[in-house]
């Protein structure tokens, strides 16, 4: 399959050839995604599933007294375009006529590419294969068994309006995960990188095999609740349902955030931001409605200091919107798309050292939100659980379920560790210390 | 259809496969949302493409294309033959296939009135009024979707099969969310994540009785800010359909996927704790569970005439009054116990892989009844609508909160409460099941977000379940 994707200027002909069509004095707005995607899948160190797909999408939304309607098309067709504008006319006419959100004017920010790699583009099957086959000859060699992904791929956005929107940019994705498996434990870690050569398969294995060889033979410890050491990993996840449930514009104003502007809820140690300008996040210069999206300090040194909007928010609240608006119109509000946690002075050594009795997790899984409001989250640990007892990991433990609220354990962070990692998210990106809390409670 | 699955096929064949086969899709769904007295988005959504699959040296390679010109498709064809090649370098084994009859063969869903085929103007007249129904005081977000798809799809495999098929897919749903005093509560009809859906026509739509049930739900989420938290303790838990049937899915119809025992979702979704040497063997639950795998259900998000392998729908039994009998297996994961394949495999989309998916995972209706459950309960809570739910990677320790519950004291609900949550290990949790309601209060539900696989994908399941007793379950509030 040709690995050629078209060219910002093809992509924004391709919206202007729907725009054309559009019926005068209507609003308008078109964005042209083209994404290609290769993912190699292994299990028990050999490969299982390989794919790769390339798509166009097309998606036209109309705007006209007071009635809105949106059609997408995932088609290659020469006619997508009338079609597209017969099926989004034809909603947008049988609409009510109520106060539709409309395309945004210009805000004159830069279409950068900072996460952005032609090399990730370019990577075979070959290559993929022979990466996977590395990860799993390291596991083999010590007796275990690997289990993983290796995705890469890129994407393209290209958006038009009738209100003179025009802006295109891409991004690149690859990201290794590997599992290793031995007789009685597993361990998992993984890479995420806009650029595939920043993709160190090496020390990748390495770290997981390490890990998977001392989770072996875990016993149950008793529930209860623990001081906790956070890999990267569980950190992101926690990040990311933060997120989710209250960072939002529309949560605030729906009342479903926990955030109280202006109050310190969390340590001082604390400072979380969402920061398009992390190159390691594979970040996108703007959003689903074309707004630039901008670094927003959430929460500065413990205390709540805002969220991020989009235009629907911007209105509703008066606060400009940040640039991370979901495609329009939506129920949803904006989301956080690359979250950062400030790093600290700490490692995942110095904070095991400090720890009189707790838990060192690698990872959270299958996490769901318990009560939006008070930031409850459940989840299990998973692949790497270790007890720490007197400054000292001495066993390896049985998964874990944890009822916790997210805030609360936040208002206990005893360390931050220097060193961040970005984790793969639902939107984007998260950048994440290790992490020392005081307390964290598990029910069984 | 056919020309393009015939020049994928013969060019796979050309590039090398040893097998291949083609879905060629074209695919249609209509979405509806109303919010707060508004029409919040009305969108259409076209996705037509085409998926090759191809076997070459025993390994799997996989290419979607949207191109569905003759060097587009042989292009295609050529880079999963290219993909397959360089899987064959680091394969553990040699696919092999159960064999699987070649057939000819269309298959349609049954429907009264097709969904495309009622007016976007009825549509939203229907929502905005059930809207306006649930618009009461602290009431800050009603929400209501109603959904159609049209999923038609050709299939072609190197060994004869041409199957036709087209699925239709109506849903609906209505949400009411009150806030107040520091406190958020959702009522969600008739089951939460945003709607019910089945293989079905509008009529699917007209039986949910929508507007019927505005009111009550917009009603109960209010009642709910001042309700009292739910007691905690050890006791008897009765679960509606709705929770019921999710309950089905993460703990009976995740394990029993055969690629998660073998290992093939071991970075992702997880394993499973159910071993071979476990089948005809191993008490999953009491006598009063039965679960079967039934393609051929009437009405499920999991029902059709073939599966993306060609497979004919069929209905398996996974629980049989109590002992666990089977697996959801694929053509590959079946050849390993030499059986045949359970016909359960499945893509999201033309570009994803078909992998093992849930088809309609049903909890056999028993004998009991919801009255009779109550009736006879001393000490228990009755819970409503899904609001939480999480389970470990083998699919062991599990923790569900509802929207809604009630306190049941000597036979009798006494109050409403708030917050509620349940938790405990998948066998022991099915050993504790006494009763399963009767066919009468027995209903299909669909799930439209299962996720699975790398890339993602979301599959639609659906879940035949009617209310059931549990007992000595630990409960507690949020």
């Amino acid at each position: 399959m040709s690995t050629e994707s078209r060219s910002h200027d093809e992509m924004l002909a391709l919206g202007d050839t729907v725009l054309a069509r559009v019926p005068a004095g209507t609003e308008a707005e078109v964005t042209v995604t083209e994404s290609a995607m290769a993912l190699t899948r292994f299990a028990n160190s050999g490969i299982h599933q390989n794919v790769a797909d390339r798509t166009l999408r097309l998606r036209l939304r109309l705007v006209r007294d007071g009635r809105s309607g949106v059609a997408e098309m995932q088609v290659a067709s020469d006619d997508a375009g009338d079609a597209l504008v017969k099926s989004a006319e034809a909603i947008r006419s049988h609409s009510p006529s109520g106060e539709p959100v409309k395309p945004i004017s210009p805000d004159g920010g830069a279409d950068t590419e900072a996460g952005y790699c032609e090399r990730t583009t370019l990577v075979t099957p070959e290559e993929r294969a022979d990466t996977v086959a590395a990860i799993c000859a390291g596991a083999d060699s010590l007796g275990q068994k690997a289990f993983g992904t290796f995705e890469t791929g890129g994407t393209s956005i290209a958006m038009v309006s009738t209100t003179g929107l025009r802006r295109a940019a891409r991004h690149t994705v690859a990201e290794l995960i590997a599992v290793c498996r031995g007789a009685d434990g597993s361990a998992y870690g993984a890479r995420h990188a806009s650029d595939v050569s920043h993709i160190d398969a090496a020390a990748l294995i390495a770290e997981v095999t390490e890990r998977c060889a001392r989770n072996q033979g875990a016993d149950a410890t008793e529930p209860g609740t623990y001081e906790v050491v956070l890999s990267p990993y569980a950190v992101a996840e926690m990040l990311l349902y933060l997120g989710l449930m209250g960072l939002g514009g529309l949560a605030v104003a729906e009342h479903r955030s926990f955030m109280r502007f202006g109050e310190r809820l969390m340590s001082e140690s604390v400072t979380i931001s969402d920061d398009v300008r992390r190159p390691e996040l594979a970040p996108f210069p703007f959003d689903g409605e074309g707004s630039t999206t901008r670094p927003v300090t959430i929460i500065d040194h413990g205390v709540c200091a805002a969220v991020v909007h989009d235009s629907v928010t911007e209105k509703r609240s008066g606060e400009p919107t940040t640039g991370h608006s979901l495609a329009q119109p939506n129920s949803e509000g904006p989301f956080p798309r690359y979250l950062c946690m400030e790093n600290g002075s700490g490692d995942d050594a110095s904070m095991v050292a400090a720890c009189t009795r707790g838990l060192l997790i690698t990872r959270f899984w299958y996490v769901r939100p318990v009560h939006p409001l008070t930031t409850s989250i459940t989840g299990m640990t998973r692949d790497g659980t270790f007890l720490i007892e007197d400054g000292r990991v001495v066993r390896p433990v049985r998964d874990l379920r944890f009822t916790q609220s997210i805030v609360d354990s936040l208002a206990d962070v005893r360390s931050i560790g220097a060193e961040r990692r970005a984790c793969r998210g639902y939107f984007g990106a998260t950048l994440a210390p290790w992490l020392h809390l005081g307390h964290f409670t598990f029910s069984s | 259809m056919r020309d393009i699955a015939d020049v994928a096929i013969d060019a796979s064949v050309v590039a090398g496969a040893t097998y291949a086969d083609c879905r060629v899709v074209d695919q249609r769904m209509q979405s509806v949302l109303v919010k707060n007295g508004r029409v919040n988005s009305v969108t259409d959504f076209e996705d037509t493409g085409v998926g090759i699959r191809v076997i070459v040296d025993g390994a799997w390679g996989f290419c979607g294309t949207q191109r569905t010109d003759r060097a587009g498709l042989e292009d295609a064809a050529r880079f999963a033959v290219r993909i397959a090649r360089a899987s064959a370098r680091t394969a553990v084994a040699r696919v092999r296939l159960a064999p699987t009859p070649a057939v000819t063969a269309t298959y349609v869903t049954p429907v009264s009135i097709d969904p495309f085929d009622v007016s976007l103007d009825r549509k939203i007249e229907l929502l905005l009024a059930v809207d306006a129904s649930m618009d009461l005081p602290s009431v800050t977000t009603r929400q209501g979707s109603l959904a159609a798809v049209r999923h038609h799809q050709f299939f072609a495999s190197t060994e004869g099969s041409r199957i036709t098929q087209t699925i239709i897919e109506t849903g609906g749903g209505i949400d009411a969310t009150a806030t107040g005093d520091g406190e958020v509560q959702s009522r969600s009809f008739p089951n939460s994540f945003g709607r019910q859906q089945l293989t079905a026509g509008w009529e699917a739509v007209l039986a949910m009785d929508l507007a019927g049930n505005g009111r009550r739900i917009a009603e109960e989420a209010v009642a709910l800010l001042s309700a009292d938290l739910c007691p905690a303790g050890t006791m008897t838990l009765i679960l509606d359909a709705t929770q019921a049937a999710l309950q089905v899915h993460e703990s009976c119809g995740h394990p029993t996927e055969l690629d998660r025992v073998l290992g093939f979702e071991a970075a992702f979704a997880g394993t499973s704790f159910l071993m071979p040497e476990m089948l005809g063997s191993f008490r999953y639950g009491s006598e009063a569970v039965t679960i079967s795998a039934d393609a051929t259900s009437p009405g499920g998000l999991g029902t059709f005439g073939y599966d993306d392998e060609g497979v004919a729908a069929q209905r398996t039994l996974l629980i049989d009054g109590g002992l666990f009998t089977g697996y959801l297996t694929s053509r590959e994961t079946a050849a390993g116990f030499d059986q045949p394949s359970g016909g359960t495999v499945r893509a999201e989309s033309w570009n994803r892989l078909p992998i093992i998916r849930m088809t309609n995972i049903n909890l056999e209706p028993g004998t009991s009844s919801l009255e009779e459950m109550i009736a006879t309960t001393e000490r228990g809570v009755y819970l409503e609508t899904n609001r939480s739910w999480s389970i470990d990677d083998r699919r062991l320790n599990f923790q569900f909160g509802t929207q809604a519950g009630w306190e049941i004291r000597d036979g009798r609900r006494v109050r409403l409460v708030r917050n509620p949550l349940y938790s405990g290990r998948t066998p022991e949790f099915w050993n504790s099941c006494d009763a399963v309601a009767g066919a009468s209060e027995w209903k299909m539900f669909g799930v439209i977000n299962c996720g699975k696989g790398e890339p993602g994908q979301l599959m639609h399941v659906g879940h035949g379940a009617a209310p059931c007793r549990f007992r000595n379950v630990a409960v507690r509030p949020a």
